[in-house]
């Protein structure tokens, strides 16, 4: 059975790709040891042991073209030194211009090579430009000390000495302060009468710097004048000049504190550190968050005319070319790159394009979209597809936090804003009223997490608590209306008894009944405001109806401002088209 | 280019004049050619003295511990403070580490050696022309090494030995604790060398030692060794005798603790070694015994006193596994607490065994290694006592004792809390314990130091003082 049946079988494509044995099939030539015979019984493949001679492995062939460079010890002098040392090191031999010749020409060859060897490093040997000493300035002469540099505290000889330190350890002030070993040498013999000796005295760097820069800066200055300095060099006359031994040694005796510190100084330190990387990250944090918000906050708005927005056909008509250019930004993803883009200007405004010109290309977007009709019969396929969409259950709303909002209001506005809302009441009374209750429920008045559920639940307690106040109210209301009624029975039965008093005098005992039933009533609507609270907003028109007894009239009002909103909600209902999803 | 720039790292700057690098230390002279990583020639600086039918012989190198002949007397040539006493014999135990294995032994005088024997009859050539005696060092500079404190007088003495006993052409001495921070790779370090004789420190700074910083004690290895003496007079079970592997003639295997049973070899007093033969060959069973057993408190904190958690070291110690060690004549044990104790007194004054017959005074605190890195410290500017404490280079063989390091660290770090204590210390054994020489060979084989030789023609002209002058 060929691969092509196989193929044929397995619905593939008849070639997919070239065999790769057929190219392979090269005829190999028969290794030297082996017999014709023997390689025949070998058959078409090669055997897997290497056949192969045992030679060595030969050099490349360019290799053999190049001339071997020997290394010679060769001597060399340092041109850093002042001697004519010589000493031995491998030296590469240098590579000759000419092919090798034969014979005794060769061999001149050979030593004009070594003479060149010789010669180029005699050229210059290679590290000696590493040799380099500090700069010092010049020495100064007898007159030049007398007249500049002359100082209490330090002698010309002392001062030579400083200055041939310096020299000697290229500056290096650690070295210079340590071997710093001045013996003044035994004076002459008239000045030692005459002088007293000065007692040798202990030298710290900051001294001996001082002396230096003071010395190296008048030198430079005695070269030339300040006025006529670069200035480079008139920054470092300035420099030395400026140096300052006390301030140096008070430096140096706060680098000896610092480095001193005892290890709880340490940690402390530490933990200062800490806590101000702490804090700047902490306000680094802070001020990008604020950013952030305000950024978010400045809304693009936008600079268009919005007056043929204000009329209901205008909306109408943006909402239109909204759900539009939704729907079409839909298909688009549905059917993926090959379903047939119409032009993409239409299909979704820019997103970088100025509020003036989604204006100005919206109208004209409606008759816009199907172009062909591949397109056409995309977009019936993909209502279908639209209908199709199952809807998601009250659960999995909440899971996948979809949530469907009946009015937005135009632009950014936050959640607690209207939770907040509805805290404050028209009248001042009554918010304060509210805020009391609340406080006595102890819930904060400003929420602290104003979560969609939170908000949700915040509103019903306000809903409830309103309620429960308007019920007060009635029931207050109701309460003074029986005590005046109880006032005017009293008195009608106070003139009744005075009438009656001369005729039976029984009737007393009946007048301290009534206030039980008053009781009653009054603890009634509290415990009915209170069960909405907890129930829930649909029951409270329950409990209206419950009470409705006790206060007709206000309950009346109540519910038709109930009624109201639930009518304004049925009326709002079917413009509830936007999808929010949070 | 320009020269004011040094060659960048991936440069190489060798450039190799076969010269020969010399670290004379006490325990141990080191030689070998520049540019190689370890020393080729390693022997001990004792060597070995007898009288043989009246003629007063030397044994030099590794011979000395190998046959104890009648009569065999130990000596070392250099001082326990390092420097060298015996200068005829510190030449020819030096140039005993050269000859042998590096540039060959000199020959011979041509007169007797044979080759030029005149048939008789003849009468002899002109010889007059000839030198009679090759320098063993005509064509190979030499680097030597000497300690930090080597007085201006002893150096004198090296470069004209080195001058004009080997005729070497061109001659550079450096300090040690330079060389051993070449060797680390930094050119200003604080250098803590633990050698055999004496611990030093020495601040380095751009190549060159502080002066004012180094210290040195004489809390090296041989104390160590006297401290475990100590310790051994004093151990539990029963003292314990060191016995050097050519007193025993054959041992049997005892249970830890129980005493040896070994036959030992007896050797007549006429024909036995001198005592110093027999305390050299107990010292090498002793740094075997380092090598082996002894450790270092880690720390925090010292032996003696309570750890960070409030448990007292000495009781943590005794809680680790021993370590046993068997003694040349069979005896071994096991050693717990111990093995600490020898060697607390470097870092704990306070702690040192008490022997009075150990040839080592009790240690002051002033001696001990944190107290001499503390007082090279201050011994320095204050500007680069931060950046020494963060390059603190170990070296000497003795650093190699477990848990040195750590110790070190530690006292550092509590020392000197605020700045950044970083110790350098080559893993490697042979690293460490010829720092120094490598250092050396590596400032040998620069291109850029052979401006820094003193020439013979420069000595020939200034004399021994040049020394001082050019090698800083």
């Amino acid at each position: 059975m060929a691969a092509a049946d196989v193929r044929d079988m397995l619905d593939l494509p008849a070639e997919g790709q070239p065999r790769p044995h057929k190219k392979q099939k090269v005829v190999e030539k028969r290794p030297e040891g082996i017999t014709r015979e023997l390689f025949a019984l070998l058959g078409e493949r090669a055997p897997p042991i290497a056949i192969n001679e045992n030679r060595y492995k030969g050099r490349p062939k360019w290799m053999s073209k190049l001339r071997v460079r020997p290394w010679r010890m060769a001597p060399f002098t340092n041109e850093a030194r002042s001697d004519d040392l010589v000493l031995q090191h491998w030296q590469r031999q240098v590579e000759p211009t000419k092919p090798a010749l034969e014979g005794p020409e060769a061999e001149r060859e050979e030593r004009n090579q070594e003479e060149g060897a010789a010669h180029s490093s005699d050229q210059e040997y290679l590290f000696a430009k590493y040799s380099i000493k500090a700069r010092v300035p010049r020495r100064y002469t007898d007159e030049e000390y007398n007249r500049h540099l002359k100082s209490d505290e330090w002698s010309r000889q002392e001062t030579d000495y400083l200055m041939d330190l310096v020299e000697e350890y290229d500056l290096r002030w650690m070295v210079i302060a340590d071997r710093y070993d001045f013996q003044p040498h035994p004076v002459d013999a008239e000045t030692n009468i005459t002088a007293l000796v000065p007692a040798k005295q202990v030298r710290t760097m900051e001294h001996m710097k001082a002396r230096y820069y003071f010395v190296a800066a008048s030198m430079l200055a005695l070269e030339h004048p300040p006025s006529e300095m670069s200035e480079a060099e008139f920054d470092l006359h300035e420099k030395m000049m400026k140096f300052d031994p006390e301030r140096e040694r008070a430096r140096k005796e706060l680098a000896a504190l610092q480095l001193n510190r005892t290890a709880d100084e340490v940690r402390e330190e530490g933990i200062l550190l800490e806590e101000l990387k702490r804090i700047t990250a902490n306000e680094q944090n802070f001020i990008a968050e604020r950013r952030e918000l305000y950024s978010r906050l400045e809304v693009p708005i936008s600079v268009g005319n919005t007056t043929m927005y204000q009329s209901s056909q205008g909306l109408s008509q943006l909402l239109q070319t909204l759900l539009q250019a939704d729907k079409s930004k839909k298909r688009r993803s549905i059917l993926g790159p090959e379903g047939a883009a119409p032009s993409p200007a239409a299909q979704t405004p820019a997103p970088n394009a100025g509020a003036r010109d989604s204006r100005g290309d919206t109208p004209s977007n409606v008759p816009v979209a199907p172009t062909n009709k591949k397109a056409v019969a995309a977009a019936a396929a993909n209502k279908e597809a639209q209908q199709n969409f199952r809807t998601l259950s009250p659960s999995e709303e909440t899971k996948y936090g979809v949530q469907h909002h009946d009015r937005l209001a135009p632009g950014v506005q936050f959640r607690s804003d209207r939770a907040q809302k509805l805290t404050q009441a028209k009248s001042n009374v009554q918010t304060q009223k509210l805020a009391a209750a609340l406080a006595e429920l102890e819930v904060p008045l400003r929420l602290v997490m104003p979560t969609e559920r939170v908000c949700k639940e915040f509103e019903k307690l306000i809903h409830s608590v309103n309620l429960l106040l308007d019920a007060r109210k009635v029931a207050e209301k109701v309460e003074s209306e029986i005590r005046v009624l109880e006032a005017a029975k009293q008195e009608r039965e106070r003139k009744a008894k005075e009438a009656r008093e001369k005729e039976k005098p029984e009737v007393k005992t009946e007048q301290e009944d009534n206030p039980v039933p008053a009781a009653n009533v009054t603890s009634e609507p509290t415990r009915g405001a209170a069960l909405p609270s907890t129930d829930g907003h649909a029951e409270t028109a329950g409990g209206h109806t419950g009470e409705a007894t006790a206060r007709e009239g206000t309950s009346h009002k109540r519910s038709a401002s109930v009624l109201s909103n639930t009518s304004e909600k049925s009326t709002k209902r079917p413009k509830k088209g936007a999808l929010h999803v949070a | 280019m320009n020269p004011s720039i040094p060659p960048s790292t991936a440069e190489y700057g060798g450039d190799e004049v076969s010269a020969i690098v010399l670290d004379p230390g006490f325990s141990t002279t080191r030689a070998g050619f520049a540019g190689e990583d370890t020393p080729k020639s390693l022997i001990p600086t004792y060597y070995g003295k007898y009288t043989s039918e009246g003629q007063e012989k030397l044994i030099f190198s590794d011979d000395v511990f190998v046959t104890p002949r009648p009569g065999l007397s130990v000596h070392n040539p250099m001082g326990r403070d390092g420097i060298v006493e015996d200068w005829d014999m510190a030449e020819k135990v030096w140039e005993y580490s050269f000859t042998s294995r590096l540039t060959g032994p000199k020959p011979g005088n041509p007169f007797q050696n044979g080759l030029n024997d005149v048939v008789d009859g003849e009468l002899p050539t002109e010889m007059e022309g000839v030198e009679i005696e090759e320098k063993p060092l005509a064509d190979s500079p030499l680097l030597m090494s000497e300690c930090g404190w080597n007085p201006t007088k002893a150096r004198e003495k090296t470069i004209e030995i080195a001058m004009e006993k080997w005729g070497t052409p061109a001659f550079y001495l450096a300090r040690n604790g330079v060389l051993a921070a070449f060797a680390s790779g930094k050119a200003s370090a604080l250098v803590v060398d633990v050698g055999a004789s004496s611990i030093s420190v020495t601040p380095v700074h751009d190549g060159m030692i502080l002066k004012r910083g180094v210290q040195h004690s004489p809390l090296g290895g041989d104390y160590i060794s006297s401290q475990i003496r100590a310790l051994f007079k004093i151990n539990t079970p029963q003292p314990i005798t060191i016995t050097p592997h050519y007193l025993v003639y054959s041992k049997t295997a005892v249970d830890a603790g129980q005493p040896s049973q070994a036959k030992y070899k007896s050797i007549p007093p006429e024909k036995a070694p001198d005592a110093s033969y027999r305390t050299l060959l107990e010292e090498r069973t002793l740094s075997e015994f380092k090598e082996c057993v002894v450790q270092v408190w880690p720390g925090p904190n010292k032996l003696s006193a309570t750890s960070p958690s409030g448990s007292l070291n000495e009781e943590v110690a005794k809680s680790s596994p021993g370590r046993p060690f068997e003694f040349p004549d069979g005896y071994n044990q096991v050693f717990g607490l111990d093995r600490y104790r020898v060697v607390e007194s470097l870092f704990d004054a306070k702690a040192a065994i008490p022997d009075s017959e150990s040839p080592f005074p009790p240690p002051t605190q002033a001696q001990t290694v944190p107290e001499l890195i503390k007082n090279a410290l201050n011994g320095v500017d204050v500007d680069i006592r931060p950046h020494l404490l963060a390059n603190v280079v170990v070296t000497g063989a003795s650093s190699l004792l477990h848990g040195f390091t750590d110790r070190l660290n530690q006292e550092l770090m509590q020392t000197y809390p605020g700045p950044r204590v970083r110790i350098s210390a080559p893993g490697n054994t042979a690293e460490r314990k010829f720092g120094s020489w490598i250092g050396g060979s590596i400032l040998a084989s620069l291109g850029t130091f052979h401006q820094m030789w003193i020439s013979k023609k420069e000595y020939e002209e200034h004399g021994p003082t040049i020394v001082e002058k050019r090698c800083k």
